[in-house]
């Protein structure tokens, strides 16, 4: 594994896109997009709703392709990995998803991704439960998000909140260095918000974060920056006081939060 | 009596290693591959070929019709089904009709249009008094070799991380893939698995069903009487359905000729008016 770094990009950056396009048909639902995470930093993604948030999350996750332009992880090009590589390579998402394999448990779901990023995965006529270092793991996950008391009930049957939780677990069990949080509050009745919230701030300091989210109440209290997407293209990025202040931001978004 | 129902265990247990590959690729991969009768074709053709004309051992045969069945899977998946997973199910029926029309035509070219008889060994086609039952050795071959197919698999499914990858595939690939599964490569390994037990089974049962180029055909109905009634969520469904099957199968066959050929479909709907998603169906998610 050759750790150069393809341009003069500094050490220090977890994720960069260059240049990123992606058309469909006429429409160009990102617009030259150069966006830059640093090691370890708390970064949020904003923008109206179709400014492509949604597009931009699958190019960097590999579900779509770009139709031009760069995608670096800690300077190695990932443009053209496949969406389970670039979660091996330490690129992982959380989703949105209600009925995040129903029949399974939080055990079970939590444990297929540790197994998978132990470097064990390919031993794959061996029960997840044969390993003392796998097991201690997923102790230890459950456990930091609050799962353990649920651990072997079936995910279908689990308060929404504590679904959104485990979702956050089964993307942190995969052991990433960047960490794509799509919406971690969305949906969550007001009773189970804190524990999200909680879960989000206590994120470990090494993964880098970028958060996709509407909810500026949560954006402003844990981001350490902000990137703007209108239309496709980012508007702007900065510190959350001068994306807060940015009469811009607030003529496109901030004045449209109305809306959504 | 208890003779017939030996025969239509083991007529079930054949039927349940030929249609897990189905009820697999159906539930799990949503891909009505109604061609699936013509891999157990292909695993019969190539068990024939080999122990009849170049003196291949039977228990040998069994083996390698798996696996060039198995390889012949991966072949067609690559290069014909990965184009119509995405499809509409009408699309992949007409797909694989046509799919089973041409087989049919390159297997009687090549093979001819009669019956074929794979020359099993003697000591198999010997029959045993235990208990007051009639047992054929033959059959009592099948049980074993089925009954522990189908344990191991449901070991496999339910036991071993690759269970749990495809089980999670299944489910939503997206947030498998999310999760560093490499999707494609599970659904590949399990078709290859699926298509190489239909040779398998086409290979030990051409004694009992027969073996001629209208195989596919004839015992597509079978296949999917199983994957209909026993639901394909699970492969214990599909199991307790082919015995079930088997069982109700000989027994008319046996008792009420006139009108055994439909003991079968009245079975079917009988289970389905009960339970329309199948006996151990979960309810329709998608």
């Amino acid at each position: 594994m050759s750790d150069a770094p393809l341009s003069d990009a500094p050490r220090d950056i977890a994720l960069q896109t260059v240049n990123l396009f992606r058309n469909f048909g006429g429409l160009t639902a990102t617009n030259d997009v150069s966006l830059t995470l640093r090691r370890g930093e708390r970064h949020a993604l904003i923008g109206p709703n179709g400014a492509g948030k949604t597009t931009l999350i699958n190019l960097l996750t590999g579900v779509l392709r770009p139709s031009s332009g760069r995608i670096l992880l800690e300077g190695e090009d990932i443009t053209e990995a496949r969406a389970d590589e670039r979660v091996r390579r330490g690129l992982a998402r959380t989703f949105q998803i209600n009925q995040l394999f129903a029949a399974m448990t939080p055990l079970e779901g939590v444990g297929m991704a540790v197994s998978q990023t132990k470097g064990k995965g390919w031993e794959f006529w061996r029960s997840v439960g044969h390993s003392r270092p796998v097991i201690d793991e997923i102790v230890e996950v459950l456990d930091r998000f609050g799962l353990c008391d649920v651990m072997g009930e079936k995910i279908s049957s689990l308060p929404y909140g504590k679904q959104r939780l485990l979702e956050i677990a089964m993307a942190i069990a995969c052991r990433p260095r960047v960490l794509l949080l799509d919406e971690p509050a969305a949906g969550v009745p007001e009773g189970e918000r804190e524990d999200i919230l909680d879960v989000v701030a206590k994120l470990p300091e090494d993964v880098t974060v970028l958060l996709i989210e509407h909810d500026m109440d949560l954006v402003f209290r844990f981001a350490s920056r902000i990137s703007v997407l209108v239309s496709g293209a980012l508007l702007t990025a900065g510190t959350v006081d001068e994306i807060s202040t940015d009469p811009r931001v607030r003529a496109v978004y901030l004045g449209e939060a109305d809306h959504g | 009596m208890l003779t017939n129902l030996f025969d239509g265990f083991a007529y079930g247990m054949l039927l349940f290693v030929l249609a897990c590959g189905l009820a697999v690729t159906l539930g799990l991969m949503n891909l009505v591959n109604l061609a699936h009768g013509a891999f157990a074709m292909a695993g019969g053709y190539v068990c024939m070929i080999l122990v009849n004309r170049h003196g291949v051992p039977f228990f040998a045969g069994l083996p390698i019709a798996f696996i060039v069945c198995a390889a012949l899977g991966v072949v067609a998946e690559r290069l014909l089904y990965t184009h119509i997973y995405r499809r509409s199910h009408l699309d992949q029926v007409l797909f694989c009709i046509g799919l089973i029309f041409m087989v049919d035509a390159v297997v009687d070219y090549f093979q001819g249009p009669q019956q074929q008889f794979i020359n099993i060994p003697d000591f198999l086609k010997d029959r045993f008094e235990f208990l007051g039952v009639s047992v054929g050795a033959y059959r009592l071959l099948i049980i074993g070799v089925c009954g522990l197919i189908a344990v191991s698999l449901q070991l496999v499914l339910t036991r071993t991380r690759f269970g749990s990858r495809l089980r999670a595939a299944v489910d939503d690939r997206r947030v498998a893939r999310g999760m560093g599964i490499n999707v494609d490569l599970v659904f590949m390994l399990t078709f290859a698995v699926g298509s190489g037990l239909a040779g398998l089974g086409g290979a030990l049962g051409a004694e009992i069903l027969g073996l001629d180029p209208t195989f596919p055909l004839k015992y597509m109905i079978y296949f999917l009487i199983v994957v209909t009634v026993g639901g394909t969520a699970s492969i214990t469904g599909p199991f307790l359905a082919s015995l079930l099957l088997g069982v109700a199968d000989v027994a008319g066959k046996y008792y009420i000729p006139d009108f055994g050929a439909f003991v079968i479909y009245t079975v079917m709907i009988l289970v389905l008016i009960w339970r329309p998603q199948g006996l151990f169906g979960r309810v329709a998610t998608r």
